[in-house]
């Protein structure tokens, strides 16, 4: 039953962009889906792992650097480039973790703060590679078809099932993760570190992989956004607010579940990209708006509520 | 041979020494008891024989291997198990999956692992409670729960932090019995408790610790006799 609901709702998803073939709204569902893969990127670390990063745009960034970089410099196209891109997003996470990872708590926090800083200016000065705030611009995107049919990279629609693609992804190593080893010793981590180290948990070597593969799903995102808007400067990929936001879409949609980021993203984006035309970052005001609401009303956050009112296991892992 | 040796084990912080020169053996299949006035130093000696701090200078050897200074989890990995004084569960999730978790380091299956700790509850007496979250449980069950993580990581050396702290004199009755049984089975226990008379007739054999020296061992009825012991607990004789 839950398989075939599971089906229909992605075959759904799938035929979106015939049944409402507005542009606003394919973009609309492009950036929700961007945006879940974010939320479920931070929900793998601050959700699962308790770990709060307030630094996830560095890997976004660098997500959307290598994606960039690789096409213009070397010619390589940029699905293989958000691939890797996710791929070099894990690499750097490796050193900042086991580098933080020896604070605990708001110092880890902190100090995902301050790395996301040194990097962002580091884009910002190594001009050879990043072309420092002149920032990068694919003018034309590679020649492909599909099923005999050019694709057309004017339409937006080409973008939304590469988002497609991505998301489920995400949305399913969540899921796997979540019923694994792996996703229990994350759990521990969050709940008690001492005990888990007990129980013969590495904490440092599991908390290391969660911010590795959270970095990873960070990455293909940044690999996508670039390609998607073909620009990309320091500050529209290394900011704070961009971190900020993916907690909020965790935060809102609910922590530790697998669909809790896609629903705050569908929540939250739908929202912001609303009154993004009026205002420029005024998005930002009800995104904290929401925090607040759902902090005080539903720590469990939307779709942990939702999902309670099902269930009244005590079990968080699924 | 020896299951466990400390030599020399010597701890400070900063000028304060927590633990001084203890040297003493554990046997394979006993129960040694490790009991001390307030601040003797019982706590951190289980913390150094579990990884959680690494000595100033001794060594600690396990099964012949010198594991001082190696990490917590490598040492729960070579067969040591600890319970916290203070317990520490694994609040929001529930009791199964708090020994689940445990249980994965023999059994990375999520089933047996499953299986395994559902084995170990009903050992420990809390199968009925293996769906309430860790959080809701009486002090006397978290203090089970401790254990059966413990047990669940199929540990040679328990080393059991104050099982009976804080509990009735029946509940202490029954941590007594499981304790034995435990020992039953073949696992070794050193058990730091304030619970004298439960300590004295459970244990094979008891090392007494002041101000991180040992003071005295052997059997429980030769220890009670010791003036040195009497002394720490109880002042000297006024003359």
């Amino acid at each position: 039953m839950k398989k075939l609901i599971l089906a229909g709702l992605i075959i759904l998803l799938l035929a979106a962009p015939w049944i409402i073939a507005k542009p606003f709204f394919v973009h609309l569902m492009i950036m929700v889906l961007m945006w879940t893969v974010l939320g479920a990127s931070w929900n793998l670390l601050g959700g699962f792992t308790g770990q709060v990063s307030f630094g996830h745009a560095t890997f976004l960034g660098a997500g959307a650097y290598t994606m960039m970089i690789l096409y213009l410099k070397c010619g390589l196209d940029p699905w293989y480039g958000i691939l890797i891109g996710g791929l070099v997003a894990a690499l750097i996470a490796l050193p900042i973790g086991y580098i933080c990872f020896r604070l605990r708590g708001p110092y880890f926090a902190l100090s995902t703060l301050a790395v996301a800083e040194i990097i962002r200016l580091v884009a910002l000065n190594w001009e050879s590679l990043t072309a420092g705030p002149v920032g990068l611009l694919i003018t034309t995107l590679p020649k492909v078809s599909f099923g005999g049919q050019a694709i057309n990279w004017e339409s937006k629609t080409p973008f939304f099932y590469i988002a497609v693609v991505i998301t489920l992804a995400a949305l399913w190593a969540t899921a796997v993760i979540s019923r694994s080893r792996l996703g229990a010793y994350l759990l521990a981590v969050r709940e008690d570190i001492d005990s888990a180290e007990a129980v013969g948990i590495n904490t440092v070597q599991v908390r290391v992989a969660a911010f590795s593969l959270s970095a990873f799903f960070a990455g293909l995102a940044g690999g996508f956004y670039a390609m998607y808007l073909r620009y990309i400067d320091p500050d529209a990929v290394f900011s704070i607010a961009l971190s900020v936001e993916m907690v909020f879409i965790a935060v809102v949609g609910g922590l530790t579940t697998v669909a809790g980021p896609l629903i705050g993203a569908i929540f939250l984006v739908t929202l912001g990209e609303t009154f993004r035309e009026r205002f420029l970052v005024g998005h930002l005001i009800f995104y904290g708006f929401f925090m607040m609401l759902s902090i005080r009303y539903m720590p469990e956050g939307i779709w942990g509520k939702v999902r309670n009112w099902f269930t009244k296991s005590p079990n968080t892992g699924n | 041979m020896s299951l466990l040796q400390l030599k020399g084990l010597t701890k400070f912080f900063g000028g304060l020494q927590a633990v001084s020169e203890l040297t003493f053996d554990v046997q394979p299949g006993e129960i040694l008891g490790l009991i001390g006035p307030n601040g003797a130093g019982k706590t951190t000696a289980f913390n150094l024989i579990a990884g959680f701090i690494s000595p100033s200078t001794g060594e600690i050897f396990f099964q012949g291997e010198s594991i001082g200074g190696m990490k917590a989890y490598a040492v729960t990995r070579k067969g040591i198990a600890r319970t916290f004084q203070i317990v520490k569960p694994f609040k929001k999730l529930s009791v199964l999956e708090n020994v689940t978790l445990a249980a994965f380091l023999k059994f990375p299956a999520r089933r047996e692992a499953e299986q395994a700790a559902s084995r170990i509850l009903a050992k420990v007496g809390l199968s009925a409670k293996s769906q309430s979250l860790a959080g809701d449980l009486t002090l006397s069950e978290q203090k089970r729960l401790e254990i059966a993580r413990a047990l669940a990581t199929e540990p040679k050396l328990l080393l059991l932090d104050e099982p009976m702290g804080g509990l009735n004199p029946t509940e202490i009755d029954q941590a007594s019995k499981l304790v034995k049984t435990i020992c039953q089975e073949g696992i070794t226990i050193i058990w730091v408790e304030h619970v004298l008379k439960a300590i004295m007739n459970v244990s094979d054999r008891v090392v007494v610790i002041n101000y991180g020296k040992k003071i005295a061992e052997g059997t429980p009825e030769e220890v009670v006799e010791n003036p040195e012991v009497i002394t720490a607990y109880l002042g000297a004789k006024k003359k």
